[in-house]
């Protein structure tokens, strides 16, 4: 046992202390039997087909759709910090950009694994880049996910050949440091992919005149939605990276960034999420009063069918989006950590909640006159597919903490243990 | 060859909900027997016959039985626009929505953006009873599992009429010759099909009456499948539902 | 050079690195394409010349006119034949998909003694045992047929001959009673009617011939305000044809008997009707609170059936209160011109033998050694013998007039496929030839000389003098024709009553599942009920 703690030891980075080997296991020992639960479940799904799951007909969506819009908006932070740090310069958010790019490469690569699971033929894939429609907004989404999931590789592997270890392969240093002065670049391109895959994720439900829920009328080819989710996601994404940062600290007992650092994170998400809730609450009230009535549906009918009430509406636009606003924004509420943290909380919420009223309200109303209001409750599979993501999430940021300088700013003075 | 428009007006007044239509639509397409755990959500069901009330209790209670399918829709087609892979399709000389099984991915965004649930996933492998599968029409491909089908108003019929009319050499399919399988097997002759573009047509006609009426028109588009009825009540199911009745439903 | 690991790795890197640029992986990847859409588990429909044949259903007792598309040897879409003169172009939902059933996993293929495997000469010997021992009773589903003659002659002297009615003709049943002709050659003049008062008749639901009421219905009834011909439903609930029909009056169960009696009484008394027969002791009241309807309620609904005449009354259930109605309203029933078998006295039989053709819920008096004819195992069977018959399609099948028709008619359909090595009927097992029973029955035909030859599509018939013999009738009649006896041939039955009617305990309901006889539906019929909501589950639709 000793000689494999002396073997572990030597890759984890010098000057900078981890838990115990014997420790680090069995945190992981959980993880790694939901995700093995959840590979079976997913093996289910191949093997003998979407039957296995509780979507239906008249639910072809459901809680992986759901989950993968969430993830993804959350995982917005990692193309966000690389903008705010590369391209205007927020020199200080450089402490949670190692940690920006782990959980948007889990996210995303999370979100592509399950989609591969929830296509029909996941052999053919590939027919998306070989006969694209360029009108489908599924098409952008692809390939911009696609794209950007190379991007967030490539930006990944530099932290990852930063290990202790493999620092010392002098070809992987020279390969690093190529890439390093790349990351500029990949963070621009990253930047540009997400804007558009966030928009498009958006579009997806905005262009679905045949849902006059949520159907929306838009500039030029894109519905209001797609501004709406690139709005939303960079709004969530700071304060997932806040609340992801200060769960690392809470759960390893360190200090690995500045609170100032996580002051500021809150601010950009406060503001973000400011403008999305004005840009919101016109779009809601424009889809009101014009975009569904030309429809010929009446807007209130929607929340008719309980428990999917106007209070949705009103719960996603002030309590998930005005409250958590004003308490980023405001100096006093802002500079609390407690504060700080809940106001995120909700900030976050709000993207699980908005991205659940369009997935499951969209598809649970009723279109034609005589259609029922249907419900859908996921399957263990479902679930148990989707847990396998968390656990692998959990593993490999688990991984790279402790392997890898996620936090570089660790080794200086000051953020020596201040706990266990 | 001119450009024709394939459409139909059913006469919710003559429809007795038997239910021929949906069987004889199934046999034509080699849609698959329900697998034992499928449901009316999970069975695939290109042609469905929906009994709908009019919400009225006691002796005043009546119902009606609509049949429903891919509407055909002609402008801003809600599931061709969506299709990540250009496996839906209209086609420009038909009107015909056209769904590729071989191109599908399964992703069913279509089915996300079809307003009239029209089409349906194939959740299970396509299973006959052993030597059953003797009884495949040769006209049509079995779909496999995991890809979306619809109706496509039985398009091996219309290929099977335009070879016809080609070996005649007539520029022209004759109507008579391109009748889709629940046109066919209607026993109560409730299904009127032909080209709307046809002015002249006997389709075109009925679909210009006072009394016909397509589901969701206010959408914007354009399904070729027209209703009749002589009931306001029925007439009125054409619009989204303005209060939410609990007794719409059968049963 | 000394291999080291890190050639070895570098090897392999490059190995990978090159293999991309050589068709292999994008072939590989070009070919999942093909492979998804042609998993070997997922079968594929046999090419080969396609021909269109002619045939009748033989899933019913009503023989509608079929289309049957053959591929490859076999049957691969079924459609209704136009203009028919039986079923009018128009097919029950189940026909559709009956050209699979021959597939049905409940196909029986070998003989079987109470569960238990068993062989032909050992049924062979039973039954002439049984036979030795005392009377046999033949159970026949489709009387009027050439092996129905076969049938009756086993039953000789000593035993019996017994049909077994079907919905139409248990609503019959009290005409054959007062008029002394048996209820399979009596019919409904549906045709001239302009009021139907149905009780309980799935008229629009799988009651008659599929085609028959319903083309009227449509024609001459659906989506008008004030139709031709008014259909009026008296049941409880609102089935598929009281929510079609003109008017629909809830009545309570049970309350058919007593609402005939009330409605009787008010045309009588009214004056409504020429009284003639005699009349019911109910008052309007008493048949009002039966029926629980206002006594109001049925006068108005007397006065309406009285309206617009002739009006013909049926029950499902063969309410012998309701015939009396019928007849005090003059209703059409008439008597087919064609020799039908006396209803064969009580017996008590040591075997019977029930034909393929007898509804599979049919079970004979206990007591007897069952031998059971049937091609799918319907399940729950108290038989002795299950023996296996040929399955749809697979022999010539003989379909005379459809229960309830007002006009007799004689149809044949031609075996389109092979059966199964072990299979055989009825009147073959019990010594028969069904061949040459066949040609005798189109020899009655032919003498007879009435009525005439429907072909294929044809709206008028050819006189059956033209044909120039018998066998010739015989070959017309595989290829699709029809003989249709000549309307005239038909005549109004006459019906002695002396007394009002007292009321039967009648609860047969009918339906299109009801009336159907093989023992399992067709696997394409979970459409109806299982993968949509249009139908309540069948008992039969169990694979």
């Amino acid at each position: 046992m000793a000689s494999y703690a002396v073997a572990d030891r030597r890759w984890i980075e010098r000057g900078v202390e981890r838990t115990s080997t014997l420790r680090f296991a069995l945190w992981l020992v959980p993880w790694a039997l939901l995700l093995a639960l959840g590979v079976y479940a997913a093996g289910l799904c191949l093997r003998f087909g979407l039957n296995q799951t509780n979507m239906d007909n008249r639910f072809p969506f459901g809680l992986w759709i759901f989950l993968d819009l969430s993830i993804i908006a959350l995982g917005a932070g990692a193309f966000f910090t690389g903008f705010l740090v590369y391209i205007l310069k927020f020199k200080e958010l450089k402490a949670v950009l190692n940690t920006a790019v782990v959980v948007g490469f889990i996210c995303y690569s999370g979100a592509v694994g399950i989609l591969m699971i929830d296509v029909g033929q996941p052999l053919r894939a590939w027919f998306t880049f070989w006969h694209p429609n360029t009108h489908s907004m599924l098409t952008e989404v692809t390939f911009c996910i696609t794209c950007y999931l190379v991007v967030l590789l490539f930006e990944y592997i530099p932290v990852l050949l930063r290990n202790r270890q493999l620092r010392r392969v002098p070809s992987f240093l020279i390969f690093e440091h190529r890439l390093h002065l790349l990351v500029p670049v990949l963070a621009a391109v990253g930047t540009l992919l997400s804007f558009f895959h966030q928009g498009s994720l958006g579009g997806l439900y905005g262009v679905l005149r045949g849902r006059p829920f949520a159907f929306r009328e838009g500039i030029a080819i894109w519905p209001s939605t797609f501004f709406l989710f690139i709005l939303s996601a960079i709004a969530a994404g700071p304060s997932f990276l806040l609340l992801i940062t200060s769960l690392v600290e809470k759960v390893t007992g360190r200090k690995l960034v500045e609170f100032s650092v996580l002051c500021r994170l809150g601010r950009i998400s406060g503001l973000l999420t400011a403008v999305y809730v004005a840009a919101k609450a016109v779009d809601t009230l424009a889809w009101l009063n014009r975009t569904s009535p030309s429809l010929g549906f009446a807007p209130w009918e929607f929340y008719s069918y309980k428990p999917f009430g106007t209070w949705l509406m009103l719960a996603e636009i002030v309590l998930f989006g005005l409250v958590p606003a004003v308490l980023l924004l405001h100096p006093k509420t802002a500079s609390r950590r407690g504060w700080l943290i809940s106001a995120a909380l909700l900030v976050c919420g709000g993207i699980l909640l908005n991205r659940f009223i369009l997935t499951v309200q969209t598809l649970a109303l009723p279109t034609l006159a005589f259609d029922e209001f249907v419900s859908y409750l996921p399957s263990w599979q479902e679930v148990a597919s989707f847990g396998a993501v968390v656990a692998y999430g959990v593993i490999v940021y688990s991984l790279s903490y402790r392997y890898l300088p996620l936090f570089p700013q660790e080794k200086r003075e000051g953020y020596r243990v201040s706990g266990r | 060859m001119k450009k024709r428009r394939y459409g139909m007006v059913i006469d919710l007044d003559r429809c007795t909900g038997c239910g021929a239509c949906s069987v004889a639509c199934a046999a034509e397409n080699n849609v698959p027997p329900a697998a034992p755990r499928a449901t009316e959500r999970t069975g695939i069901t290109p042609l469905r016959v929906q009994p709908v009330s009019n919400g009225a209790s006691g002796p005043a209670r009546r119902e009606v039985f609509i049949p429903l399918m891919c509407m055909q829709c002609g402008e801003h087609t809600p599931c061709v626009s969506v299709c990540p892979q250009q496996a839906v399709e209209v086609d420009s000389a038909t009107g015909i929505v056209t769904q590729m099984p071989q191109r599908c991915l399964g992703c069913r965004y279509c089915m996300t953006a079809c307003p009239y649930h029209a089409r349906y996933f194939n959740w299970w492998d396509p299973e006959w009873p052993a030597g059953m599968e003797k009884t495949l029409n040769p006209g049509v491909a079995t779909r496999m599992r995991g890809v979306v089908e619809k109706c496509n108003l039985c398009h091996s019929r219309l290929h099977a009429a335009e070879d016809k009319a080609a070996a005649a050499n007539q520029r022209e399919v004759n109507p008579a010759d391109y009748v889709p399988a629940c046109v066919e097997a209607c026993p109560t002759g409730a299904i009127l099909f032909g080209d709307l573009a046809d002015e002249t047509s006997a389709v075109a006609r009925a679909a210009r009456a006072p009394q016909a009426f397509r589901l969701l028109e206010k959408l914007g588009t354009e399904p070729k499948v027209y209703y009749r009825s002589n009931r306001p009540w029925v007439r009125a199911l054409a619009e989204p539902r303005t209060v939410p009745a609990k007794e719409v439903q059968r049963g | 050079m000394k291999p080291s690991r890190r050639n070895l790795l570098a090897l392999g890197g490059g190995a990978m690195a090159g293999v991309v640029f050589t068709p292999l992986p994008w072939k590989l990847l070009d070919d999942t394409a093909i492979w998804t859409q042609n998993w070997p588990w997922i079968p594929q429909p046999a090419r080969g010349p396609v021909e269109v044949k002619a045939a009748a259903c033989s899933l019913c007792p009503h023989g509608c006119g079929l289309q049957v598309r053959m591929a490859a040897g076999f049957p691969v879409g079924v459609s209704g034949a136009p203009a028919h003169p039986v079923s009018g172009g128009a097919l029950c939902p189940l026909a559709f998909g009956a050209h699979q059933l021959n597939w049905h996993p409940r196909r029986l293929h070998e003989v079987r003694r109470r569960g238990r495997a068993a062989s032909w000469d050992a049924a062979s010997m039973a039954l002439r045992a049984a036979a030795a021992e005392g009377p046999v009773a033949v159970i026949d589903g489709r009387p009027g047929r050439g092996a129905s003659a076969i049938l009756r002659d086993f039953a000789g002297k000593s035993g019996a001959y017994i049909t077994a009615p079907g919905p139409e003709e248990r609503s019959l049943a009290p005409y054959a009673a007062w008029s002394g002709v048996p209820a399979s050659a009596l019919g409904y003049d549906l045709e001239s009617a302009r009021t139907i008062i149905s009780f309980g008749a799935p008229l629009l639901d799988g009651w008659g011939t599929p085609g028959r009421f319903t083309r009227l219905w449509s024609t001459h009834a659906a989506g008008l305000g004030d139709p031709e011909l008014r259909l009026i439903q008296i049941e409880p609930g609102l089935s598929h044809t009281a929510t079609l029909a003109w008017r629909w009056v809830p009545a309570r169960p049970g309350s058919d008997a007593a609402l005939a009696a009330g409605l009787a009484r008010v045309l009588v008394e009214e004056r409504l009707v020429p009284a003639k027969g005699p009349v019911p002791a109910t008052s309007v009241a008493d048949a009002a609170g039966a029926a629980g309807l206002p006594a109001d309620a049925i006068v108005e609904l007397a006065r309406m059936i009285a309206q617009r005449a002739p009006a013909l009354a049926i029950s499902v259930d063969g309410e012998p209160a309701v015939a009396a109605l019928n007849l005090l309203l003059g209703g059409g029933i008439v008597q087919r011109r064609e020799t039908a078998a006396p209803q064969a006295a009580a017996i008590a039989p040591r075997a019977v033998v029930i034909d393929a053709t007898v509804p599979w819920e049919y079970e004979p008096a206990s007591g007897a050694e069952v031998f059971r004819f049937a091609a799918w195992d319907g399940g729950g069977s108290k038989a002795d013998w299950l023996l296996p018959a040929p399955g749809f399609l697979e022999e010539i099948t003989e379909h005379p007039s459809a229960p309830g028709s007002a006009v007799a008619s004689y149809a044949l359909s031609p075996a389109l496929m092979d059966a199964p090595a072990d299979v055989r009927g009825a009147a073959a097992f019990v010594g028969g030839t069904p061949a040459d029973a066949v040609l005798a029955r189109c020899q009655e035909i032919f003498r007879a000389r009435n009525g005439g030859l429907y072909r294929r599509g044809a709206k008028d018939a050819v006189p059956l003098a033209s044909l120039e013999s018998a066998a010739r009738l015989q070959d017309e009649l595989l290829a699709g024709a029809v003989w249709v006896d000549d309307p005239a041939g038909s005549r109004k039955v006459r019906c002695e009553l002396k007394e009002w009617p007292a009321a039967a305990a009648g609860t047969h309901r009918g339906g299109w599942a009801d009336a159907w006889s093989a023992p399992v539906l067709p696997p394409l019929a979970t459409k109806l009920y299982q993968e949509s909501n249009l139908r309540e589950v069948p008992a039969r639709s169990r694979i």
